[in-house]
């Protein structure tokens, strides 16, 4: 996908962007082709089969665009306004048949670590951690930033100023199916492919990296996903 | 696995470098420039396009403060103003002594991508004079008029603090026994050493003082013992300590050297060199003396000898760092020029970490001065890993924020959130890849 495609798609914030507009604005959801979940088979998700000890990490908008897919086995907190250095959105809560499922990016905003095939530095930790200290948080141990899944992902800890961006899941009751349709903050998208254009080239090959996922994307649990090497912090 | 530090430790650690806060006036003086440009010769850039903020230093705060001010600030025109030209980072060097990354890792980051994904201008020259009243900075490349300078060129050694003073002494251990925390060419010449080390002694020396890097010494005696061991030579690395105990992660070093390198690392403390003869190869202490075959003697830092040519240095401070506001950065006396990083006299850990942190902050206070306002201060944060063990890679670590005094005027301590992990383990020898990744990009993507 090109960059005319991807402002396009991205709508006026990738735009915005480019013309260095920095004043606090709305920044709404951008829709994107709606994506089923899969398992590591490419068999439909079942949300009742999402595990809680660990994250699922599945792509979208983009093939190489990281997201974490959290069962936080409680419903998570309501919906709430939330604020960026972009703009302010409504992160709108989670999914689900207890409310209990949200996705986010998997890219710390703070210097884009993110979970590859070599190892993940970003996790989603069940347990306490001895950073976090609280269960139920997202960690990125290469700068010690933490964010609340439970919350719509604001920054607790670290050198983060941003909350994870914020994916918009949509629950089929009836399939007991999952779906991603938006993503809030794209900014941070352009910035990923700009600053890995190199490792994601070597990795997908020119321009795939950014080519839409396609209609379904296969969610693996991180530590599999991760080759077994997932930071600990 | 965490453990909090205290605001005894705090202090032991920081030494002398918490005492200061001096507050002279500050004087309009230009300081004579020693560069053969004639005078008033200006130097070959774009007319600026707002103000003009001059950087000088491109190492982890000024590349820092290059892109975060042009961020908060888009008006601002800068001119990062550095010597170098070929980046190489001196944070991570560490670890390709023992093979761990190779020198691409290090300095495979360009200064020209740096200003072109960050919209500012990199000026390759070196910064030799400074007319405040005039507000000119003069560089090897001609006169640069600024709004705002910033300087931030890092540490120089002070040989004085291991009792040499004679200029040869000083030359041949610079040449040949290299501190290895300032420039790459050092970094080549230790990884060289430690290539061609066939056996005996590898003194790794730790200055006292609130010196670059704190654990950066211990880390190395870690990688270069990693190496003996890998290579089974007969020989060890003998490090010496002017502390009285290890500065920082203390129990994670300690636990290194007794199990992973019995009989390879020697650690002595209290060993302040008071004395050295390179002709015996012999290192004299209050107590004792040492002979070594080879060695990387880290003779101790002051501010960078610029920070003093530019008469911007405190004159009672013991490490000769700036006299400026700790909690705003600039002069005293002066609100145009700022010292930032490795030269600024606050008892922070001297590190990448607190440099990336504190440049960003310093960049919201550039921005907002810009703009006529002010903002609030807010601690940097030292985030660093120590590689203890090679094979497989092991690491231990540090997450340290800061407070002011009651007054808010000077730093006190740590902050309460400081942890310690002192559990040498596999995934964070992985962190300590994907941190200087993540320094890496903060400094020179966009």
């Amino acid at each position: 996908m090109d960059r005319r495609r991807f402002v396009k798609i991205c709508g006026g914030s990738a735009a915005m962007l480019a013309a260095g507009l920095r004043t606090a604005r709305a920044q709404p959801y951008v829709d994107f082709p709606k994506v089923r979940l899969t398992d590591a088979a490419g068999v439909p998700l079942k949300a009742a089969a999402l595990k809680t000890e660990e994250a699922y990490v599945f792509h979208f908008p983009y093939r190489s665009f990281p997201c974490f897919l959290i069962n936080l086995g409680k419903p998570a907190g309501a919906a709430r306004e939330m604020s960026s250095e972009a703009g302010s959105y409504q992160w709108p809560g989670a999914v689900g048949k207890d409310g209990n499922i949200v996705a986010y990016s998997a890219v710390c905003t703070h210097e884009l670590s993110y979970p590859s095939k070599e190892g993940s530095e970003i996790r989603y930790s069940a347990t306490p951690s001895p950073l976090a200290e609280k269960p139920g948080m997202i960690i990125c141990c290469a700068h010690d930033s933490v964010f609340d899944p439970a919350a719509g992902a604001p920054r607790l800890h670290g050198e983060a100023r941003d909350p994870l961006l914020p994916v918009r899941l949509e629950y089929d009751a009836a399939q007991d199916a999952l779906y991603a349709t938006g993503l809030a903050g794209v900014q941070l998208v352009e910035r990923f492919f700009r600053n890995y254009r190199r490792q994601l080239i070597a990795e997908y090959g020119a321009g795939v990296y950014k080519e839409p996922i396609g209609a379904s994307s296969q969610a693996v649990i991180l530590s599999e996903y991760a080759g077994g090497s997932v930071s600990t912090c | 696995m965490s453990d909090r530090i205290n605001r005894r430790d705090f202090l032991k650690m920081s030494g002398a470098a918490v005492a200061g806060g001096a507050t002279v006036a500050a004087t309009g003086t230009a300081v004579a420039a020693t560069s053969s440009i004639a005078a008033g010769v200006k130097a070959a850039l774009p007319k600026a396009k707002g103000p003009r903020l001059v950087i000088v230093g491109g190492g982890t705060s000024g590349l820092t403060i290059a892109k975060a001010a042009k961020k908060e600030y888009p008006k601002f025109d800068v001119v990062l103003v550095e010597k170098r030209d070929m980046y190489s980072s001196c944070f991570s060097s560490n670890l390709w002594y023992a093979g761990l990354i190779n020198l691409e890792f290090l300095a495979d980051h360009s200064f020209l991508d740096a200003a072109r994904n960050n919209h500012y201008i990199y000026f390759n020259a070196t910064a030799t004079g400074l007319d405040r009243a005039a507000r000119k900075l003069i560089t090897s490349e001609g006169e640069i008029d600024y709004d705002f300078l910033v300087v931030a060129p890092g540490i120089s050694y002070d040989y004085g603090r291991i009792a040499v003073k004679d200029e040869e002494t000083i030359d041949a251990l610079r040449t040949t026994y290299p501190g290895g925390f300032i420039s790459p060419t050092e970094h080549v010449t230790i990884r060289r050493k430690v290539q061609e080390f066939e056996g005996g002694v590898f003194v790794q020396y730790v200055p006292s003082g609130n010196y670059r890097c704190l654990p950066g010494p211990y880390e190395r005696a870690c990688m270069i013992a990693a190496h003996i061991k890998k290579n089974k030579l007969k020989g060890k690395v003998l490090v010496l300590d002017a502390n009285p105990e290890i500065t920082i992660k203390k129990e994670g070093f300690h636990a290194a050297f007794n199990e992973l390198y019995k009989g390879i690392v020697e650690y002595k403390s209290g060993s302040a060199i008071t004395g050295v003869d390179l002709g015996k190869k012999m290192l004299k202490t209050e107590f004792d003396s040492y002979h070594f075959d080879d060695a990387s003697i880290y003779p101790g830092v002051r501010a960078s000898t610029l920070i003093e040519q530019l008469g911007l240095m405190d004159p009672k401070s013991p490490q000769k760092e700036a006299m400026i506001s700790q909690t705003k950065y600039n002069l005293i006396g002066d609100e145009r020029v700022y010292v930032t990083g490795d030269s600024r006299p606050h008892p922070y850990s001297k590190s990448a970490n607190t440099a990336n942190t504190e440049g960003k902050y310093v960049a919201k206070v550039l921005a907002a001065r810009a703009q006529g306002k002010d903002i609030t201060w807010y601690s940097p944060r030292t985030v660093c890993y120590s590689m203890v063990s090679a094979a497989p890679m092991e690491a231990i670590g540090v997450d340290a924020g800061y407070v002011l005094n009651k007054e808010g005027t000077a730093v006190a301590g740590f902050s309460p959130d400081t942890k310690l992990f002192e559990k040498r383990n596999a995934a964070m020898g992985k962190t300590t890849l994907e941190w200087a990744r993540g320094m890496y990009r903060a400094m020179f993507e966009g």
